[in-house]
């Protein structure tokens, strides 16, 4: 039976009844009351003692080792006041190491584990279909009817396609990123409207009425969150529609839309191949799990379902390769990209949270030997080894805590710049918050690290004569602790050389590619806009006559050098037209077997090249005045199609969208130019004058002798006065467009750069304070060899070489950690990249360089000894 | 066992005030001004119990379950609180009796051995 606690009002009460009856006796044993009351109270003793040890009684164990460790913390905070630099040091090592991994754990733990907002995430799938060449094919009318119409284990499908739309109605005409859903889509995605209403069955089929339902982002960027937007008439491409709602918050996939509007908005849906041609895929597919179904069940009803299909329409599949199905939880699939990327960052967060408790164990372990004197000392007055533990666990406690609470701090702006750097692989590090997890990563952190710490030491030992400790209060560096501290040294220069060699190779890459030629000349001075089809399939206004008097005109603006038309920004519009078409020219048969060239047919207008700054080669460009079928080669079409030289006037044929194209002859070859790949590779290209192609849209290209963005006002007029209704969009030059395009490699450096810069800090700090305690206590050692006649600079070189030789371990075991790491990595993601030479000897130089400086200080104290009082000073 | 030349009172063996308390207590229940005042007397002078170490000790006692607190009136009509043995304080008594006994009889035959020749 447990009792009760009694309070300190009872206690008292205790003690007055005792002293009571204890007058009371004496008064009638005959004691005059005064000095009966003096005696009890003298026979009693001290009260608040007494009360104190009864309540002592009542506490729970912990509490007595507790308040003892309370005791050795005040301590610790007196001890650690006069090693303020020490303190300070040990602090913000660890408060980098924390900080750095409680932001990244926040924005993996935001991005890759938490649940979406839609409703019963968990039963959300993911289903594509894709082939060895083709990442995602994509999915066509017909399919889908097969697939809702045979699989039980999902409960209901909802498709997506991606459209870009223009939209009239809110301010400038504009091209907008859309999604075009039936009325399945919402339900089947679980999320509801902020406003209004969203899509449903009554969207659905070519009668109704065009519905358009915004994003929440675009809702509230856009519109200014606008509460009167529901009901708003708007147009998109051809089509009217009516704003009927805004949706909730959620993650944007496939595609960062901004509207998501019915079928029936869509011209090109409602057509015949749309609706009837197997290979005309363009649909996304999700689905909602059946009641009780697995995503295991689910993927093999697919996969069977599908393999059917596939037997039922050879036609429609590919022979090269064999198309399959993958299907994924659709919350892995919106994280899949961020995945790799930030399990690299979290591994490097640790390896600089390793690098970090090294460099403090190095500095608390050479601060634990200065107090060896006093550990033998307290060993002497009887303090076990748990309590000599435990005085060190209070100080790496106070240091620890400290270090965690301004890694903490550090952790807020560090989340605020891996989230942005993060919302380049998935949208949904833009809302990482920091939170109570991150203060749980930073503690259990810093425990981690306080209790490790506290075992790194090496206690007096009860055996070991402790006279010697206790009678000189003075240093004894002990063969054990120097090799604990080159070991840690030895840790930090390893890990620090691995990322330091990973940067670099980021670097490099970085470096090459920005320098790469790419065939376009003076790409600054090119302006680059889009002039998008109102929706897909809709053709412009004036079709190709368009172009032409838009060029005519803008050739005339004051500083333009030349402008032309294309279809194909490079880079930015990479993968959009294919680069795949196959081709034939007059006196080439390909060999039997061998495949009939392929490449990229691309359409451009008169005086592209010369805009664009490409050399032709041979012949000519194309004028304003063709009237017989022509065509341009790029160099490497010429080079292996015409071996000898005779590449012009005969004829070739090509045409993405004829089956049987009619030949044409050949005016021109051009430098090559690869327009998909921002590291230029020989591309072999089939260039055609004005096609039909471009009347559904193209892209302007101008090129000026003065400030290409300033010509945009002038340009968008232009194409206004033709064409009021004409969004004219995301104007830069090509030179910039390559800079976006590079922009992820460029942060990957920076921020892997930045890691490595840190881990290299605190390394060159961890190398100096291990040369500066060996020296600080070897002062003897270091007179007596002045005394026998050795010269200073003898004894800076034998320091500079200690701090050298520890730089070589470390790296030596740093190149085979990093490479067994790499083969760990490949096993896991495929393909890891292994840094060349030259990052690795530049993270070599660099580490030893760091090294010797680190070693100077140190290194020059010991040159300095001097002789007598080194002698004298024990 | 160190005899005080000027108070001719032994100090108690480390860890027989438990003891004490709880042989005293066998009587009924008692307060802690009581209970010291017992052991003197029944020690005819000789053992003095220290406030400083009786309260905390029957504090500890409760604790374990040994014995059981509760608020009472003395004779003279003082409030005052009184203890009383628990079933397991009263097994607590008998088996450190034992031991006690086990004990002065262990020490009693080092300390006077018996003649070796007895019959």
């Amino acid at each position: 039976m447990r009792s009760r606690i009694p309070n300190s009002d009872e206690l008292d009460e205790e003690i007055r009844g005792h002293l009571a009856i204890s007058i009371r006796e004496r008064i009638e044993r005959g004691e005059d009351p005064e000095s009966a009351r003096l005696a009890a109270l003298r026979e009693f003793g001290n009260v608040a003692l007494t009360r104190d040890s009864i309540r002592r009684v009542w506490l729970p164990r912990w509490f007595e080792e507790a308040a003892a460790l309370g005791r050795d913390i005040r301590f610790a905070l007196r001890a650690l006041v006069g090693v303020k630099g020490l303190a300070a040091t040990v602090v913000f090592t660890l408060a980098l190491g924390i900080g750095a991994n409680a932001a990244i754990f926040s924005v993996v733990r935001g991005v890759l584990l938490r649940p979406l907002v839609n409703r019963d995430e968990d039963r959300l799938i993911y289903i594509r279909q894709g082939r060895r060449d083709v990442e995602n094919l994509n999915f066509s009318v017909a399919e889908i009817g097969d697939l809702k119409a045979r699989v039980k284990s999902v409960a209901a499908f909802g498709d997506f396609s991606t459209l870009d739309f223009t939209l009239i109605g809110f301010g400038e005409p504009r091209l907008v990123k859309s999604g075009v859903v039936s009325g399945s889509f919402f339900e089947v995605m679980g999320l509801r409207p902020v406003l209004g209403r969203l899509l449903d069955r009554r969207d659905d089929g070519k009668n109704a009425e065009g519905a358009a339902v915004l994003t929440y982002r675009f809702w509230t960027t856009s519109l200014n969150s606008d509460p009167h937007v529901v009901g708003t008439k708007i147009r998109l491409g051809p089509t009217p529609a009516t704003v009927v709602g805004v949706l909730e918050p959620s993650v944007p996939y496939p595609a960062d839309t901004e509207i998501i509007a019915n079928v029936v908005t869509s011209p090109h849906h409602l057509g015949a191949t749309m609706e009837t041609n197997r290979t005309h895929r363009m649909t996304e597919l999700f689905g909602r799990l059946a009641p009780g179904a697995s995503i295991e069940q689910a993927r093999a009803e697919l996969t069977a379902v599908h393999a059917t299909m596939m037997r039922e329409h050879p036609e429609a599949y590919s022979k090269k390769a064999p198309t399959e199905l993958t299907v994924t939880k659709l919350r892995d699939q919106i994280a899949a990209p961020a995945r790799v990327i930030l399990l690299v960052l979290l591994a490097t967060a640790a390896i600089v949270f390793v690098i970090a408790c090294s460099n403090v164990a190095n500095l608390i372990l050479a601060r634990s030997v200065r107090r060896e004197g006093e550990l033998a000392v307290r060993a002497a007055l009887g303090a076990g080894s748990g309590a000599l533990r435990r005085t060190l666990l209070a100080e790496s406690l106070v240091l620890c805590g400290a270090g965690a609470m301004l890694g903490i701090a550090l952790a807020n702006p560090m989340v605020a710049v891996v989230s942005r750097y993060a919302a380049r692989f998935s949208i949904r590090a833009l809302d990482v918050h920091v939170d109570g997890s991150v203060l749980l990563v930073g503690v259990s952190l810093a425990i981690a690290a306080a209790i490790l710490l506290a075992f790194v030491p090496r206690l007096p030992s009860s055996r070991a004569p402790a006279g010697l400790g206790l009678a000189s209060g003075s240093v004894r560096i002990t063969p054990g602790t120097k090799r604990r501290l080159r070991i840690f040294a030895t840790t930090q220069i390893a890990c620090s050389f691995m990322l330091l060699a990973g940067a670099g190779m980021l670097l490099a890459t970085l470096v090459a590619t920005q320098s790469a030629k790419t065939g376009y000349a003076n790409s600054s001075h090119v302006l680059a806009i889009d002039i998008p089809g109102a929706a897909l399939g809709v053709p412009l206004k004036n079709g190709l006559g368009f172009f032409s008097e838009v060029t005519r005109r803008i050739g005339e603006l004051p500083g333009v050098e030349a402008a032309s038309v294309g279809t194909v920004v490079p880079w930015r519009d990479a993968d959009a037209f294919g680069n795949a078409t196959p081709f034939s020219v007059e006196g080439y048969t390909p060999a039997d077997g061998e495949e009939p060239p392929i490449g990229r047919v691309r359409v451009v207008g008169p005086r592209f090249f010369a805009t664009l700054g490409v050399a032709v080669i041979e012949g000519r460009e194309f004028t304003t005045d063709e009237h017989d079928p022509v065509a341009i080669i790029s160099q490497s079409v010429a080079q292996r199609l015409f071996p000898n030289g005779e590449a012009l006037n005969r004829h070739v044929s090509a045409d993405p969208m004829m089956a049987k194209p009619t030949p044409r002859r050949i005016v021109g070859v051009v430098a090559d130019v690869d327009d998909e790949h921002v590291v230029a590779q020989p591309t072999m290209a089939v260039y055609l004058p004005t096609h039909p192609l471009l009347s559904y849209g193209g892209r302007l290209f101008v090129r000026t002798s003065g400030d290409p963005y300033a010509l945009v006002p002038a340009v968008t007029r232009i194409v206004r006065e033709l064409a009021p209704d004409q969004p004219v969009e995301r104007a830069a030059t090509l030179a910039d467009v390559r800079a976006t395009v590079l922009a992820p490699d460029r942060v990957n450096a920076f921020v892997f750069s930045g890691f490595a810069g840190m881990a290299l800090l605190i390394a060159v700090v961890g190398v100096a304070s291990v040369l500066a305690f060996s020296v600080s206590a070897r002062t003897r050692e270091f007179g007596v060899r002045l005394a026998v006649g050795a010269a200073p600079r003898q004894l800076l070189a034998r320091v500079l070489s200690e701090g050298v030789v520890i730089a070589a371990i470390g790296i030596g075991a740093g190149a085979v950690g990093g490479y067994a790491l790499a083969r760990v990595a490949g096993k896991l993601f495929g393909q890891v990249q292994l840094p060349g030479a030259l990052p690795v000897i530049g993270a070599t130089a660099m580490l030893l360089g760091a090294a010797v400086i680190a070693s100077l200080t140190p290194a020059a104290r010991a040159a300095r000894v001097d002789v007598l009082q080194a002698l004298r000073s024990e | 066992m160190a005899r005080h030349p000027d108070e001719q009172r032994l100090e108690l063996l480390q860890g027989t005030l438990d003891m004490l308390i709880l042989r005293t207590l066998q009587w009924g229940a008692q307060h802690g001004h009581g209970i010291g005042q017992a052991i003197r007397a029944q020690s005819d002078d000789l053992l003095k119990v220290e406030t400083g170490s009786l309260y905390p000790a029957l504090h500890r006692l409760v604790k374990r379950g040994w014995l059981k607190a509760e608020w009472g009136v003395s004779e003279a009509n003082q409030r005052a609180r009184y203890y009383r043995l628990t079933a397991a304080g009263k097994a607590q008594l008998l088996r450190e009796r034992d031991r006690w006994s086990q004990l002065v009889d262990a020490i009693g035959r080092v300390m006077n051995p018996a003649p070796a020749t007895k019959e």
